[in-house]
């Protein structure tokens, strides 16, 4: 080939070949600006840029790296890359909903996020780099960032006691402790207690096969008259205990009939003294007189009743124990004496007191409760059952243990089923693989099927055997919370030391005490040492705080120091024995250490004293605003009618000087007094001795959650 | 014809990367909120439901332990301890007399009690009871919750940055 021909070959190969490296080089370009156009690289360019909008600059990009960033904590698995794009978490003053995302500062939490990360709480991704990846339940990943209003579950997967910061997460606990879910499931952190559902050994007693069948049916509208499919019959805020569960006609006949005869321990009927019943039949006043010593006793502390007023029905009470509006079409009359004489002995576990009854008292509130608490069409919807054929009873026993009753229910002969449902300790760290979600039409992620689950047993899988419950929407989500929290044991050894266990309490002292303690079941409403209800004032340090002789006087007539309670101590006609017993045992053992009353010198309380602290009570710290004293004040601290019999000095002392050391949750401020303002204040409260009684006010108190905090300060 | 080839295969590899690169691009896509730590029902309307981040969370639980019996017109316990007191003390939301106050003399007073900074005596003082970040969370809560509805200085911390 000639020159000229290379030439020429080379002049027609000179443009493609130019064409070609301009291409190359162009194709070569592709992955820089691939890199340079990544979701988080236009995330970090655009904090630079919003960071000069700001007038802190300087202090904004003083930290500033273009590249990925990372907190990585071996021990705890965490590999979390969120801070890349959440340029701002730790930064103080990016706070505020002016401050656009994902930029904005990180809410102040009490951990650190630098030494816990990210995915810890809001689980998602840490390592993914895209936003779609760190977020979502992608094909390639299983965890979806957590929906902030069940934030407070990952609180729960390490610190295993109740937190006073995440309220709906307690809730959700308790709920499950309420209904009972351990009845069937392994629940992570709750014991079994000794009794769930009711003990049915001997229900053939108590009430009639007709209620058992319409309480199975329908136990949610089994106090309802007009049929209305309400929970419950009224407008009440608490989730019915017994669930439904899905029974059919035949399924209803012979688990009435199972029931109805069990009768291991038939009841004596009480047999008062003819005459007297026959003279106290004679008072027309008699069933109206019975309502009135209900009242008195406080029965509404643990029962509530439905209450029509202005054409709204509402159930006015506690709820420690069941509502009582139509129990008298519900038990049998013998029954309810003999277990009005003695809860304790139809069912050992009860938390209902032993009260000290007179045969006039216990005759007229049964005839009370026998004829107004009734209504007769209570059993109208329920066929004639007749007697119970043997057919319809063995189905029965078999259906009882079939649907996990006895997880539940103790019935004679029939042992406690264990682990009837599936283990739930460590359902909240599930996949969404391995659920099944069924035909229900829900997105696939471990949230909505708790939810379906709880909402509808059924939605997600046809063959469940879960009873429904009844929930509204912020129950349901605190329900779903605490299922959240439970992940079982921690994956690794450094999260195991975090856990911060819960602290099991137990209060059963032993001796005299002992035996009344467990027969007016104080424990149901008081708390001691940490052991008990949350209705009434702790009382682990009453002895520091009440004088001795006012304890007994209170125990035989209780009387409410706070006007705005309606939950008050019921009347349990102690008799001056008991009442001794109780308080000798609490002025000696249940004492504080700061508030030693032997310390303190009744001499230093002179008049002078006393009238300069009248002056600090009206004037100077104007304690009016929130305690009565004769008629006068606010009501949010107990009434100081009688402090002078009711308080022990030392106790007053101990208090002024820092009530939260006494009670750490009272709401008395902590105020800093000097010593002689304390004495003086001291001595002016031990001279106020009311002759009579305290006024008690009508107030409602419509829920007991409020209790807790009203009674720090003493009760 | 083989260049023409190559040439049309390497164009339509830059454009397909180049469509890739303005897929995954599409810029910072507005996530919305996932939902709130906790709510508060408008006191002034009932149907409103208002969203409460962790701090004012906190707030709104130490305001329903320690505030709200003077602060409002309900308590959990039924009635109001506000009308048997003079003067008055504002309602938690009312923001005629709250918004105009700035979050440092608030805090003061909780702190300090109301005799402090010339109010009634009758507010007494929460400095040695709640932590000052536990009442920072209740004037949070208070701003959320006020209404009319509370405007937060133009820029905060302006007053340190250089001029």
């Amino acid at each position: 080939m000639s020159a000229e021909e290379m030439g020429k070959v080379s002049d027609r190969l000179l443009r493609p070949l130019a064409l070609c490296t301009i291409v190359f080089v162009g194709v070569l370009a592709i992955s820089p600006i691939k890199d340079f156009r990544r979701e988080w690289r236009q995330y970090k360019r655009s904090y630079v840029r919003y960071a000069q909008t700001r007038p802190d600059t300087k202090r904004l990009l003083a930290d500033y790296r273009p590249d990925i960033d990372q907190i990585w904590i071996p021990g705890m698995n965490v590999v979390d890359r969120c801070t890349t794009c959440h340029l701002g978490v730790a930064e103080p003053s990016l706070a505020g909903a002016s401050v656009p995302q994902p930029f904005r500062a990180h809410p102040q939490v009490p951990h650190k996020i630098r030494e816990w990360g990210c995915t810890i709480c809001h689980r998602g991704q840490g390592a993914a780099t895209e936003v779609a990846e760190a977020h979502e339940s992608t094909l390639a990943w299983e965890q979806p960032i957590l929906p902030l209003k069940f934030i407070q579950s990952s609180c729960g997967s390490c610190h295993y006691a109740d937190l006073p910061q995440t309220p709906q997460l307690t809730r959700g606990r308790q709920l499950l402790s309420e209904l009972n879910c351990q009845g069937c499931h392994k629940l992570r952190g709750m014991e079994r207690p000794a009794m769930l559902g009711p003990d049915l050994t001997s229900v053939g007693t108590k009430v009639s096969r007709e209620w058992i069948y319409k309480w199975l049916k329908e136990p949610r509208t089994v106090v309802d008259r007009d049929g209305n499919t309400v929970a419950n019959g009224y407008e009440t805020e608490e989730e019915p205990r017994m669930p439904k569960f899905r029974l059919d006609e035949t399924q209803l006949r012979a688990l009435s009939a199972y029931l109805s005869m069990q009768r291991a321990h038939p009841v004596t009927p009480y047999k008062f003294d003819l005459h007297v019943v026959a003279a106290w039949s004679k008072n027309p006043e008699l069933v109206s007189q019975g309502e009135v010593r209900f009242k008195q006793m406080f029965c509404s502390t643990c029962h509530s009743l439905a209450v029509t007023r202005a054409g709204e029905t509402k159930l006015i009470g506690g709820d420690i124990g069941p509502e009582l509006t139509k129990v008298g079409s519900k038990v049998s009359p013998d029954w309810l004496v003999a277990w009005l004489r003695d809860p304790q002995g139809y069912l050992p576990h009860t938390r209902m007191s032993r009260y000290g009854w007179s045969d006039e008292d216990l005759y007229k509130v049964t005839q009370y409760i026998t004829t107004k608490l009734t209504d007769s069409d209570l059993l109208a919807n329920v066929p004639q059952l007749g007697a119970p054929t043997e057919e319809e009873v063995d189905l029965g026993k078999r259906l009882f243990q079939e649907k996990g009753c006895a997880s539940c229910h103790s019935i004679a002969g029939l042992n406690p089923q264990r682990d009837f449902g599936p283990d739930l300790s460590a359902l909240g760290a599930k996949n969404a693989s391995e659920l099944e979600f069924g035909k229900a039409a829900i997105p696939h992620n471990l949230v909505s099927y708790i939810q379906a689950k709880l909402r509808d047993p059924v939605s997600v899988n046809p063959a469940a055997r879960m009873p429904q419950y009844n929930w509204n929407q912020a129950d349901l989500d605190a329900v779903t919370t605490a299922l959240l929290s439970m992940k079982g044991a921690p994956a690794t050894s450094a999260l195991q030391n975090l856990v911060v266990p819960k602290k099991e309490a137990a209060f059963h002292p032993p001796g005299p005490f002992g035996e009344l303690y467990e027969r007016y079941k104080c424990y149901t409403c008081h708390k001691f040492n940490g052991f008990g209800g949350d209705v009434a004032p702790d009382l682990t340090y009453e002895g520091s705080r009440a004088q001795r002789q006012w304890i007994v006087d209170f125990l035989k007539t209780p009387q409410t120091l706070r006007p705005t309670l309606v939950l008050r101590m019921p009347q349990f006609n102690m008799s001056d024995k008991d009442a001794a017993t109780l308080a000798d045992y609490m002025s000696l053992a249940l004492q504080h250490p700061d508030a030693n009353p032997a310390s303190v010198d009744a001499k230093e309380f002179t008049p002078a004293r006393a009238a300069l602290g009248k002056q600090l009570y009206e004037v100077k710290y104007q304690c009016q605003a929130c305690h009565t004293i004769g008629g006068t004040g606010g009501y949010v601290g107990p009434n100081l009618n009688n402090a002078g019999t009711w308080l022990t000095a030392g106790w007053i002392e101990a208090w002024l000087r820092d009530p939260q050391a006494l009670v750490p949750d009272t709401i008395e401020p902590h105020r800093q007094f000097t010593d002689e303002e304390i004495k003086s204040l001291t001595a002016y409260l031990l001279t106020l001795k009311a002759g009579t009684k305290p006024q008690k006010s009508a107030a409602l108190r419509p829920s007991s959650s409020a209790s807790s905090s009203a009674e720090g300060a003493g009760r | 014809m083989r260049f023409r080839r190559l040439l049309f295969l390497s164009l339509l590899m830059t454009a397909a990367s180049f469509h890739g690169c303005h897929k995954a691009g599409a810029g910072p896509a507005s996530q919305g909120p996932v939902g709130s730590y906790d709510t508060e029902t408008d006191w002034t309307d009932s149907q409103k439901t208002i969203p409460l981040g962790y701090q004012e969370a906190q707030g709104k639980r130490i305001f329903y332990q320690y505030c709200v019996w003077c602060h409002a017109d309900a308590s959990p316990a039924g009635p109001s301890n506000r009308s048997n007191l003079t003067p008055m003390p504002a309602l938690l939301n009312d923001g005629t007399v709250l918004n105009s106050q700035n979050d440092d003399y608030l805090q003061n007073l909780i702190t300090l009690g109301g005799s402090a900074v010339g109010k009634s005596a009758m507010m007494p003082p929460y400095g040695k009871t709640l932590t000052p970040d536990e009442i920072r969370s209740v004037i949070a809560f208070t701003r959320t919750v006020a209404q009319p509805p509370y405007q937060p200085p133009v820029r905060p911390g302006s007053q340190y940055s250089p001029k």
